[in-house]
């Protein structure tokens, strides 16, 4: 669902009062951004590293944002690109595998702290994980987040066209995993 | 059983510590607020900054110079490149960036895209998602 229209209000206080404004920008996109950045990252560590450096990027660029239309579909991109960063710097820096959820939930204290999902919940989870990187993107934005594929083209820079097939493939990969496993 | 994704539920299986949200809003807050003092302390810095980059410069062209004219004038001549084929450049090049970088890229090869219509252009953005490499495609057209 896009949110252009309930966020006229905080365009208007990042002209006058940019302090205020940031702030409901922080208390209205938080959670939302925090929850797209997690099912990314998939661990919370990072997602949380994540977020912030949204935030602060989305801070430091305020100034810029006010040629954007949309602040919803800035800060996804925003964020979409710091979890790619950390997903990146996680790859190069650890052996830890996430391609394989359900193991690494077992067996690890993370895992049996913050995740609990049942065996369909996980299945899913690790199905997505099998998707190339942006079609993950683009899956977990339309089934989780709802996001128009007008919106998604803004923050992934991708045309409708793509993203809708891209969806559509997307679901047929994951259900096929899901029946298969 | 044949399970189709509308029936999984939608229900969230990750987990966050009790208070996250407050907790994170909150430092997320300062930061931005610490950050603006820095901004402030920095001031005089970087007023100065502009003329120590240009004295800074000065005297790198003027080492760079020197090296350069030490080189030419005592260099054979032949070419210090290696001879590289496209394709094992744009190997290497595709092992070192990821794919999102690679997008980016293809917006600024101007004569090619001016070159493509726009449903081709949705092909290739199509393409890109399903990680089918950049350069496989551009063989193809």
């Amino acid at each position: 669902m896009g949110n252009n229209k309930p966020d006229s209000d905080i365009f208007e206080l990042l002209n006058t009062d940019v302090n205020k404004g940031f702030r409901i920008v922080v208390e209205r996109y938080s959670s939302k951004l925090y929850w797209h950045i997690r099912r990314l990252v998939i661990l919370h560590e990072d997602a949380d590293d994540a977020l912030q450096n949204t935030f602060i990027n989305a801070w430091r660029n305020i100034g810029n944002f006010r040629n954007e239309s949309s602040i919803y579909t800035w800060l996804y991109a925003i964020a979409t690109n710091e979890s790619l960063a950390i997903i990146n710097k996680r790859r190069k820096n650890t052996a830890v595998s996430l391609d394989d959820l359900g193991s690494f939930f077992a067996n690890s204290h993370e895992g049996s702290t913050w995740f609990d999902g049942d065996e369909v919940q996980t299945k899913l989870q690790n199905a997505i994980l099998q998707l190339p990187e942006k079609q993950r993107i683009v899956f977990n934005l339309k089934y989780f987040d709802d996001m128009t594929y007008k919106e998604m083209s803004k923050v992934l820079d991708t045309s409708v066209g793509a993203l809708k097939a891209s969806y559509h493939h997307a679901v047929k990969k994951i259900e096929n995993i899901i029946n298969n496993d | 059983m044949m399970k189709e994704l509308k029936e999984i539920s939608n229900k969230n299986p990750f987990k966050v510590p009790e208070n996250y949200f407050d907790e994170v809003k909150r430092k997320i807050i300062s930061s931005a607020a610490f950050y603006n003092s820095e901004r402030k302390e920095k001031s005089l810095y970087r007023k100065l900054r502009p003329y120590i980059a240009v004295a800074a410069s000065i005297a790198v062209l003027t080492v760079l110079s020197y090296t350069a004219i030490h080189i030419l004038s005592t260099a054979k001549d032949k070419s210090v490149f290696p001879e590289i084929t496209l394709n094992e450049f744009s190997d290497n090049y595709l092992n070192d960036i990821d794919i999102l970088t690679l997008e980016e890229s293809i917006g600024s090869i101007e004569p090619d895209v001016a070159r493509i219509d726009i449903n081709t252009k949705d092909i290739i953005d199509y393409l890109v998602l399903e990680n089918i490499d950049i350069n496989d495609i551009y063989e193809q057209l």
